[in-house]
């Protein structure tokens, strides 16, 4: 299958790709194995700062490289989130939204809003950019929600074919509770 | 010398029973890790426009059914809508060939034929060609709930069963104590209605006079029913006769063989196209759903109690294409209509993995072989009670699947393949019930409209779509009101429409939700209504976003008894077209109500009069990306469509717009750019996550929590996995009991 053009790539970032040609790419029968490679550089492109992409997981984070060692998650705009191997929330600023008058300013019509006391809701902002990242509306009480952790090694060597240089059995390990070990240390 | 194709033909021969195939399947499957031991496609390769022509024969046989079944007979869920599928399946139940419909409920044929070779129904009651046999239950049948009814009728060559054609769809009513398909406030599955576990209830494509008098004792939509019993028959005898001739053209031998490379075949499709688009690692996924019950369940005490259901997917892909679906931490089984067993959770399940990865090979049961799922005994989709409920699993397990379709979804965004990206919601709502008309006819019903379709959820580049997207079936339509006016005496529509507001918020919003109104009129002795659904609107559908988009609201009901409405209609008046309209017509007088109700949960089976109206509001979908950086343009669009009110888009989204002298809405971009810094520095007085996590932790060893949630934690944290992440992640001593 034939490489996707990259101006499609960024007019599909953009939110700017039209209705026909979104769908002419929705009907392809195979996908292009390249899209990843010609993504990332259309990603890159456009952050300021040099670390490199390896995967980008919302509209604003991506994991990086970065030079001196490590996989940290970063912000478009710059701040980093730490190892990625972290739920990034956990370095977030979070609002959390808990009575009827703080629903109905994102949910309506007012029928629609979340019950208080069964739900809360969490909107996670990047503390440089205060971009939202990230919503979850949960019960008061749930862990933070761990949403994606890739297994970064094998995805570049088995799926991609390009094995990254820094490959360890170690990168695909959660260590969001060595955090929470660590607060709860500072904290007694 | 004989050919290749020889060679493997003469494999496989010899009658065997129906168990010792299956022991022979899974011990062959298990061993070369190929379907049935194939490890090459010997006859595909060896002349592969035959192997092509042979599948096409088989998935012809399957379409016809479905086009020409429906017009045989059939209620109008059966055939104006995609509530229905056929089938052809192997002696083992793996699908081979499915018609249009809802495809995933392949997921059930291999439990109900797995339990009529363990029961040895070969012997007893004989299997024998052109009988027919049916199931509607979860336990033994793998059917989801027992509205979703199942035809099978085996294919049997020279005394060995080689196929079954199989015909299934949602029936109009289940002969339940709360009336209609899915029954509501179920305790048991004594309450769960006529459920029947594989039964032999016909001969030679004929069923016996005893199993129409069963539809017509055991249900209130007896002559409905029949109907789409008539049709799932039908199309299964022309699958049974298509696959005879079939049979005779290609012979036995080939028939046999190549049935298993087609599957095997697909297998190694589905995990190619796996490695293709996903990115191996672990996803989670979660939901909630409300059970309230308390209150309402005073004859079974046990059960008067008000749940919250917790819906925890934990997907991993691996290096070799393959997925796994892990439930444990879901919540434990309850005294609930919303439990389910195996294989009605997987049809829900396999709902976004054969979207995703089915999509360019022959639909089969190779996608059952790569993606499987693991539901803990004790837990929601496996109880280790066999009398538990499962009147309802749609209710919750279409979020259990959307978790999964999220779940997908991240990584088709991070591969780059953003076409594919969309929050993925499915928040069906059914207006049913039952009723006695003056004349003293009982009848019982469904109203499918919004079963048929739903809003379609943002994707990371455009919005949502209003009624596009329903993620059971292809076959996205609502049906005709009218369709549903004369099967329903008793309910006209006032309304049928979208809600303003009503999605997931966010830079690209879900599709707005629909809502209807609608009148009852001359109900005569007696009408109970009550809805079967997916969420209610105590909880968003699922409970995480995309992107710092916010997840859908889930589905309200309005009910207003006792009203002038007939007089508002003679005098000319407006009457309310939706939900939101019912509350503000009664608020501001213009209809007298007795008594007016808002649901965010379930309602009970409610008793209807003339001029009374139900209304709902369902079906809206999640939201992408972060609101204030919404194209003011869109923003705008909604404004001038009246898909949204000026104050909510200026609070929300940081959009500022004047309306001129033609009344259109333009955009005040000084305003908006102010807006949008104030909301932004405004998000600056949130908690870092480290002070937020101290503060809440203290909640939780206060256990700070309702009822509910402290039930729900209780039940999931009974299984380790949930355990240990809800104790490691709030760092909880060892003896700390919630």
């Amino acid at each position: 299958m034939a490489a996707v053009d990259k101006d499609l790539i960024r007019q599909l970032v953009d939110g700017t790709i039209s209705r026909d040609n979104a769908r002419q790419l929705i009907r392809m029968a195979r996908k292009d194995h390249e899209r990843f490679w010609n993504y990332l550089e259309v990603l890159q492109a456009r952050v300021a700062w040099r670390d490199r992409i390896l995967l980008r997981l919302n509209d604003h984070l991506y994991i990086v490289a970065k030079t001196g060692g490590g996989r940290v998650v970063k912000c478009d705009c710059g701040h980093e989130f730490g190892d990625y191997r972290t739920n990034w929330k956990t370095a977030a600023l979070i609002n959390v939204r808990r009575t009827h008058d703080e629903f109905a300013q994102v949910y309506s019509p007012a029928p629609a809003c979340p019950e208080p006391e069964w739900q809360e809701i969490r909107e996670f902002y990047c503390p440089d950019c205060q971009a939202q990242l990230a919503v979850e509306v949960v019960p008061p009480g749930y862990p933070l929600v761990h949403e994606m952790l890739p297994d970064l090694d094998r995805f570049y060597r088995e799926f991609m074919g390009r094995p990254l240089p820094d490959e360890s059995p170690d990168w695909y390990v959660d260590r969001t509770q060595d955090t929470t070990r660590a607060w709860h240390a500072a904290a007694r | 010398m004989a050919t290749i194709e020889e060679k493997v033909l003469e494999q496989g021969a010899g009658r065997r029973s129906l168990e010792q195939m299956f022991e022979e399947r899974d011990r062959l499957t298990r061993e070369s890790g190929h379907y049935y031991g194939i490890t090459e496609l010997s006859l595909r390769d060896a002349d592969p426009l035959k192997f092509e022509r042979f599948y096409s024969r088989l998935h012809t046989c399957v379409l016809a059914a479905r086009e020409v079944a429906r017009y045989v007979a059939a209620s109008p869920g059966g055939r104006e809508m995609g509530e229905s599928l056929w089938a052809l399946t192997t002696a083992e139940g793996d699908s081979l060939a499915l018609s249009l419909g809802f495809f995933s409920h392949t997921a059930a044929f291999p439990v109900a034929v797995r339990y009529m070779a363990t029961e040895k129904y070969d012997d007893n009651p004989g299997i024998d060609d052109a009988d027919v046999f049916c199931t509607d239950d979860g336990l033994t049948g793998g059917a989801p709930h027992p509205g979703d009814t199942y035809c099978y009728v085996p294919i049997v060559v020279q005394g060995e069963i080689i196929a079954w054609a199989v015909g299934l769809n949602h029936i109009m009513e289940a002969g339940a104590p709360v009336a209609g398909s899915w029954p509501g406030f179920c305790v048991d599955t004594f309450m769960d209605g006529f459920v029947f576990p594989p039964m032999k209830t016909g001969t030679k494509l004929k069923q016996a006079t005893w199993w129409d008098n069963l539809w017509k004792r055991r249900t209130r939509a007896g002559t409905m029913n029949i109907l789409d019993d008539k049709m799932r028959l039908a199309g299964c005898a022309m699958v049974h006769k298509g696959v005879h001739e079939i049979v005779h053209e290609f012979g036995l031998p080939y028939f046999k063989r190549a049935v298993r490379e087609v599957i095997e075949e697909s297998r190694r499709m589905v995990m190619d196209n796996i490695k293709a688009l996903m990115i191996p690692g672990t996803y989670t996924g979660v939901a909630f759903r409300v059970a309230k019950y308390g209150d309402m369940q005073k004859i079974w005490a046990q059960a008067d109690r008000d749940n919250l259901i917790h819906i925890r997917q934990e997907l991993s892909v691996d290096g070799k294409g393959r997925m796994a679906a892990d439930l444990e931490g879901s919540s434990r089984w309850g005294q609930h209509a919303f439990n389910g067993y195996p294989g009605g959770a997987d049809c829900s399940l396999y709902l976004a993995m054969t979207n995703t990865f089915s999509h360019n090979t022959k639909v089969t049961a190779g996608i059952n072989l790569t993606v499987t799922s693991h539901y803990p005994k004790g837990c929601i989709y496996n109880p280790d009670n066999d009398f538990a409920s499962f009147a309802n699993i749609w209710a919750q397990s279409m979020a259990m699947n959307s978790v999964g379709f999220y779940s997908i979804n991240r990584a088709l965004f991070s591969r780059g393949y953003l076409e594919e990206a969309f929050a993925t919601d499915g928040d069906w709502d059914g207006v049913q019930g039952a009723g006695e008309l003056a004349d003293g006819t009982p009848y019982g019903f469904t109203n499918f409209e919004y079963v048929g379709g739903v809003a379609s959820g943002a994707f990371c580049y455009r919005d949502g779509e209003p009624v596009t997207w329903a993620e059971w079936t292809q076959l996205c339509n609502i049906g005709n009101a009218e369709e549903f006016e004369y099967l329903i005496p008793t309910m006209f529509y006032l309304g049928r429409k979208t809600l303003p507001g009503f999605c997931g918020h966010g830079k690209f919003r879900g599709g707005l939700g629909q809502t209807s109104v609608h009148w009852i009129v001359d109900p005569g002795r007696h009408l109970g209504m009550s809805r079967g659904g997916a969420g209610t609107a105590m909880t968003t559908f699922t409970a995480t976003g995309m992107s710092g988009g916010y997840p859908a609201p889930n589905c309200f009901h309005v009910t207003a008894r006792g009203t002038n409405l007939q007089e508002l209609i003679d005098n000319g008046g407006h009457t309310p077209r939706d939900a939101m309209e019912v509350i503000e017509y009664a608020a501001d007088g213009r209809l007298k109500v007795d008594k007016l109700e808002v649901w965010k949960y379930d309602p009970p089976e409610l008793q209807m009069k003339h001029n009374d109206l139900w209304s709902n509001a369902t079906g809206a979908a999640g939201g992408w990306g972060d609101p204030i950086e919404r194209p003011a343009s869109l923003a705008l669009q909604d404004l001038n469509e009246g898909s949204m009110k000026p104050a909510f888009v200026a609070a929300l989204y940081g959009v500022i717009a004047t309306q001129n002298a033609a009344g259109e809405w333009e955009l005040d971009a000084p305003a908006t750019a102010a807006r949008r810094a104030a909301i932004r520095l405004a998000r600056k007085d949130a908690k870092p996550a480290a002070q937020w996590w101290q503060e809440e932790r203290e909640r939780v060893v206060r256990r700070e929590f309702i009822t509910p949630i402290a039930d729900m934690y209780r039940g999931s944290a009974s299984f380790p996995k949930f355990d240990r992440e809800f104790r490691g992640f709030w760092q909880l001593p060892a003896d700390f009991q919630i």
